[in-house]
C-alpha cells in the first residue's frame, strides 16, 4: 500500500479535471480523473488511503446520486463536493449525507487542500477503525465453541460458579477456559471483554 | 473652565473613532444633538470629525490629524470635545496636550475595561462607561434554545475585530460544558456564509459583526451581519442595537442614542461650569434586551419566554387594524378601477395585439423579454463561466507549486499556460454571446447566416437544457442559408422556442427528453422547426398559443410566443404550431430567404 493518498476527481469538464489533477499532483497527491459517475463506478476502486473530489452536475447521474450509490455499497471514501453553481438545496443534501465540504468553483488552492486534508483525516480514522474490526473478528474466529459459550456468559455478567453450573463443567475448568479466551482475544479485564463483545455485535449487524 | 454667556455660540467638537457611515455614530449623534439642543446653553454648534481609526493609524497619521484639526478649527476653537468610541478617547488622551489642553472632554460609548486600561483619566475628562453585554446576549440566546449544543461566534480580521474576538474568547470560557464553542474568526466572507449556511437549528450564532473579513474586504458591521443572517441555518444574535432589523433575533444592546443623550447632558453640565465633583451623578445606561418580532416567530421562540423588560421591535399592528376605513376605501377604489380596466382591456384587446407587433419592432419589449430569458438562464450561465474560471485558478495554483518546487519543467508550464489561455477564451466567449443577446440596439436589417445564428442560440440554452437533462438534436441545413433582418431578434425567437420545448419535456421520461431543431430550405424560403416530445397541447388551446398573456406555465408571462410572432411577422415570415396531445408539439417558423419581407417600419395599429 502506498503512503501517498489517492484523490479521485470526478468532473465532466475536461479542462477543469486536467487542471485539478495537475494541481493535486503538484501538491504531492496521487490523483485520478473520471468524466462521469458511470466512469467512476466502472473502474476498480483500489484499496488506498484517499478521498473523492466530486462535481455535482454531471452528465447522467449527478454527483449527489453517486454519493448515495457509494454509501449504499458501503464505500466510505470521504467526499469533497466542488461545483460550478452552488445552490442551497444540493449543499444541504450533500452535507446531510456526510460530505466533508461543499466548495464552489473557482476554488482557492488553500481552501481545496484544506478540505482534502480534512477528508484524509476522516479516511484515516475510518480505516483505523475498520482494521481494528478485522483484527477483532480474526481473533474471535480463533475461539473454540466452548470458549464462545463461556464468553457469552461472562459478558452476560455470570460468575465463574454460575457458568460452571450452567454448562456442567468444573469451576476450575471454567477458569482455565476464561483465561484462555481472554488471552486469545487480548483482553486484560472482563470490562474490556464486554466492550469487545459489544463491538463484535454491532459489526455483525452492519 | 470656560463658560459661555447666553446667546453666544457654544462650540462642541465631536470626534468619532470610526468612519462616517457607521450606524452607531448616527444614533449617538441623534441623542447628543437632542440633549445639547434642549440645554440652556443658547446656540450650540456641533462639529463632527471622523478619525476613521483603526482603518488608519500610526504616529504620522495622528500628527497629521492633529495638524488638520488645529488648522481647521483655528478660528472656531471648540469649547468642549466629545469623543465617541475607544479609539477616539485614546486619541484625545494622547493628543490633548498638543491640541486643546484646557478644553474639557466628555467621552461616550467607551467600555469599562478600556477605561481601566488608560486610568487614571486626566483632569477635565468626564464620562460614563458603556456596556456592550455580549455575554448577556449569548446567555439569552442559550436560554431560548435550551437544547443547543453548538455556539458559533463570528468575528473579523481588523484590529477592532480582533479585540472583540479576544474578549469573546475570554468570556465564552465560562459557558456551560454542554455547549461547544466554535469561532469563525478572520475568515473570508464567502467561507463564513458557507459555514453558516450549513448550520442546523441545533446551533446558535453570535456575531458583533466585523469591519474587515479575512480577505481584506471592508464592511460595515451591520452589513456583514445582514449577509450572515440572510443565509444562516441557525438563529443569529448581534452585538449592537443598530444591527436590529438585519435579520438577527436580537440581543442585549447598549442604547447608542441614550448614550449620546447622556453625553450631551453631561457636556451641558460641564459647559455650564460645574466642576467634576459637583456634576450630577448618573447611572451608566444599562444594556437593554431588544428583539425582532419577525425573527422571534421565524425561530419559534415562545412569546412568554421573552422577558417583560425586553423591547420588541417590528411588531406592527396588522394593516387592517390600523387603517380599516382607508383600506376599505382603497379596496373599493381598486375594484372600480379594475372594472374600468377590464372594460378597456376587452375593448382594446384586438388593437393592442396589433400594437404589440410595432412595440416589438421598436425592440423595447423584445429587449425586456431577452432580459427575462437571461434571468432564466442565469444559473446555467454562472456554471458555464465558473467552469473555465475554476480551471484557470487551479492551473495557476498548480503552476505556482511547480515553480516553487524548482527543476526544469518548462514543458509542463507551457502546457498550463496554453490551457489557461484556452479557458480564458472559453469564458469570454460565453460572455460575448450573452452580451450580443442583451445589448439594446436598433432593429437591424442586414443579411446573416441562419445556421450559425441557430447554433449560437442553441449554445446559449444548452447548459440550461443539460441542467434539466434535456438533449438538443440539431440539424442545420447542409448549405448556407442567408436571411435579411435582425440576427439577435431571430435568435431570441429560437431561444424562446427552445426554452419552451425544454419546459415541455423536462418532466417526461428519459427517452422523450430530446428537442430537435432543424433548418431546411423550402420552395418558398426557409423552414426552422423546433420539435419536442412533451405532453402536447390540446386542440382548442392551439389557436390561442400566440396571444399575449396566454400561458400554460405556472411562472410564464405569456409574452414569449406573442413577441416571437411579432418578430417573425416583421421579417415577413409566419409562425405556426402543430401538436398531438400525448405525442409532442412542433413549432414551424417559415422565413423568406435572402430578402426582408414586409418592412419593419410597417405599423398597422
Amino acid at each position: 500500500m502506498s503512503d501517498v493518498p489517492l484523490v479521485h476527481v470526478v468532473d465532466d469538464d475536461e479542462s477543469q479535471r486536467t487542471a485539478l489533477l495537475r494541481l493535486l499532483s503538484a501538491g504531492g497527491f496521487d490523483a485520478q480523473g473520471y468524466a462521469s459517475t458511470g466512469d467512476f463506478l466502472l473502474q476498480p476502486l483500489p484499496e488506498r488511503h484517499g478521498c473523492i473530489v466530486l462535481d455535482v452536475r454531471l452528465p447522467g447521474p449527478s454527483g449527489l446520486d453517486l454519493q448515495e450509490a457509494l454509501a449504499s455499497r458501503g464505500v466510505t471514501l470521504p467526499i469533497v463536493f466542488l461545483t460550478g453553481h452552488a445552490n442551497v438545496t444540493s449543499a444541504v443534501r450533500a452535507m446531510k449525507a456526510g460530505a466533508v465540504d461543499f466548495l464552489s468553483k473557482p476554488v482557492e488552492r488553500e481552501t481545496l487542500f484544506e478540505a482534502i486534508g480534512r477528508a484524509l483525516v476522516r479516511d484515516e480514522a475510518r480505516r483505523a477503525s475498520r482494521d481494528e474490526a478485522i483484527r477483532l473478528r480474526e481473533r474471535f474466529a480463533s475461539l473454540t465453541a466452548r470458549e464462545r459459550e463461556v464468553l457469552d456468559l461472562i459478558v452476560a455478567g455470570r460468575l465463574n460458579k454460575q457458568i460452571a453450573d450452567q454448562i456442567g463443567l468444573a469451576e476450575r475448568t471454567v477458569k482455565a477456559e476464561r483465561a484462555q479466551l481472554m488471552a486469545k482475544l487480548g483482553a486484560s479485564s472482563p470490562a474490556e471483554l464486554g466492550v469487545m463483545a459489544e463491538r463484535l455485535r454491532t459489526l455483525s449487524e452492519e | 473652565m470656560q463658560s459661555s454667556a447666553p446667546g453666544a455660540d457654544v462650540r462642541v467638537l465631536v470626534l468619532y473613532a470610526n468612519g462616517r457611515l457607521l450606524p452607531a455614530n448616527v444614533e449617538v449623534d441623534r441623542g447628543l444633538r437632542a440633549a445639547l439642543g434642549s440645554s440652556a446653553l443658547g446656540n450650540v454648534v456641533v462639529y463632527d470629525e471622523f478619525l476613521d481609526l483603526p482603518r488608519f493609524g500610526g504616529d504620522e497619521y495622528v500628527r497629521t490629524m492633529e495638524t488638520y484639526l488645529l488648522a481647521k478649527y483655528a478660528s472656531q476653537p471648540p469649547d468642549l470635545i466629545v469623543v465617541a468610541g475607544d479609539a477616539a478617547l485614546r486619541f484625545i488622551v494622547d493628543s490633548r496636550a498638543r491640541l486643546y489642553p484646557k478644553v474639557p472632554v466628555v467621552h461616550a460609548a467607551v467600555e469599562a475595561p478600556f477605561l481601566q486600561s488608560i486610568a487614571p483619566l486626566p483632569a477635565g475628562v468626564h464620562g460614563l462607561p458603556a456596556i456592550h453585554d455580549f455575554s448577556g446576549t449569548i446567555d439569552q440566546a442559550l436560554r431560548w434554545s435550551p437544547r443547543t449544543r453548538r455556539l458559533v461566534i463570528v468575528t473579523g480580521a481588523s484590529e477592532l475585530d480582533r479585540a472583540w474576538e479576544r474578549r469573546l474568547r475570554a468570556e465564552s470560557s465560562r459557558l456551560p460544558e454542554r455547549v461547544s464553542v466554535e469561532f469563525l474568526a478572520g475568515l473570508p466572507i464567502a467561507a463564513v456564509l458557507e459555514r453558516l449556511g450549513s448550520l442546523g437549528r441545533d446551533a446558535v450564532v453570535f456575531t458583533p459583526g466585523f469591519f474587515e473579513d479575512g480577505s481584506g474586504r471592508e464592511f460595515l458591521p451591520r452589513e456583514a451581519v445582514r449577509s450572515m443572517a440572510a443565509v444562516s441555518g441557525a438563529p443569529v444574535y448581534g452585538g449592537f442595537q443598530t444591527q436590529l432589523g438585519t435579520g438577527i433575533v436580537g440581543g442585549r444592546f447598549a442604547d447608542f442614542e441614550a448614550i449620546g443623550r447622556q453625553a450631551g447632558e453631561l457636556a451641558s453640565e460641564v459647559l455650564a461650569g460645574r466642576e467634576a465633583g459637583t456634576i450630577h451623578p448618573r447611572a451608566t445606561v444599562p444594556p437593554k434586551l431588544s428583539v425582532d418580532w419577525r425573527q422571534i416567530q421565524r425561530w419559534g421562540i415562545e412569546e412568554n419566554a421573552i422577558p417583560r423588560d425586553a423591547v420588541v421591535h417590528f411588531r406592527a399592528p396588522s394593516f387592517l387594524q390600523e387603517h380599516r376605513n382607508e383600506a376599505i376605501a382603497a379596496i373599493v377604489l381598486v375594484l372600480l378601477q379594475a372594472g374600468l380596466i377590464a372594460v378597456l382591456l376587452t375593448e382594446r384587446r384586438r388593437r393592442r395585439i396589433a400594437e404589440f407587433a410595432r412595440v416589438a419592432q421598436r425592440s423595447e419589449l423584445a429587449h425586456a423579454s431577452r432580459l427575462a430569458v437571461a434571468g432564466e438562464l442565469t444559473a446555467s450561465i454562472a456554471h458555464e463561466i465558473n467552469q473555465p474560471l475554476g480551471a484557470i485558478l487551479s492551473n495557476a495554483d498548480a503552476a505556482e507549486l511547480i515553480l516553487e518546487s524548482g527543476g526544469d519543467r518548462c514543458e509542463e508550464l507551457r502546457q498550463i499556460l496554453g490551457d489557461i489561455r484556452r479557458d480564458d477564451l472559453r469564458a469570454s466567449e460565453v460572455i460575448r454571446r450573452l452580451r450580443t443577446l442583451l445589448a439594446r440596439q436598433e432593429v437591424e436589417r442586414r443579411p446573416f447566416e441562419l445556421n450559425d445564428a441557430v447554433r449560437e442560440a442553441e449554445a446559449l440554452v444548452r447548459p440550461e437544457a443539460r441542467r434539466r437533462r434535456v438533449t438538443f438534436d440539431v440539424h442545420p441545413a447542409p448549405h448556407e442559408v442567408s436571411i435579411v433582418g435582425d440576427r439577435v431578434q431571430i435568435q431570441q425567437v429560437v431561444i424562446n422556442l427552445l426554452l419552451n420545448a425544454v419546459d415541455a419535456v423536462a418532466g417526461m421520461p428519459d427517452d422523450r427528453r430530446v428537442v430537435s431543431v432543424s433548418v431546411e430550405r423550402t420552395a418558398a424560403g426557409v423552414d426552422l422547426t423546433v420539435r419536442d416530445r412533451g405532453e402536447g397541447i390540446v386542440a382548442d388551446q392551439l389557436p390561442k398559443l400566440f396571444d399575449s398573456f396566454f400561458t400554460t406555465k405556472e411562472k410564464g408571462m405569456g409574452l414569449g410566443l406573442s413577441i416571437a410572432r411579432s418578430i417573425v411577422e416583421a421579417h415577413g415570415g409566419r409562425i405556426r404550431a402543430e401538436s398531438v396531445p400525448g405525442e409532442g408539439t412542433a413549432l414551424y417558423v417559415a422565413l423568406p430567404e435572402g430578402a426582408m419581407g414586409a418592412s419593419v417600419t410597417r405599423g398597422d395599429g
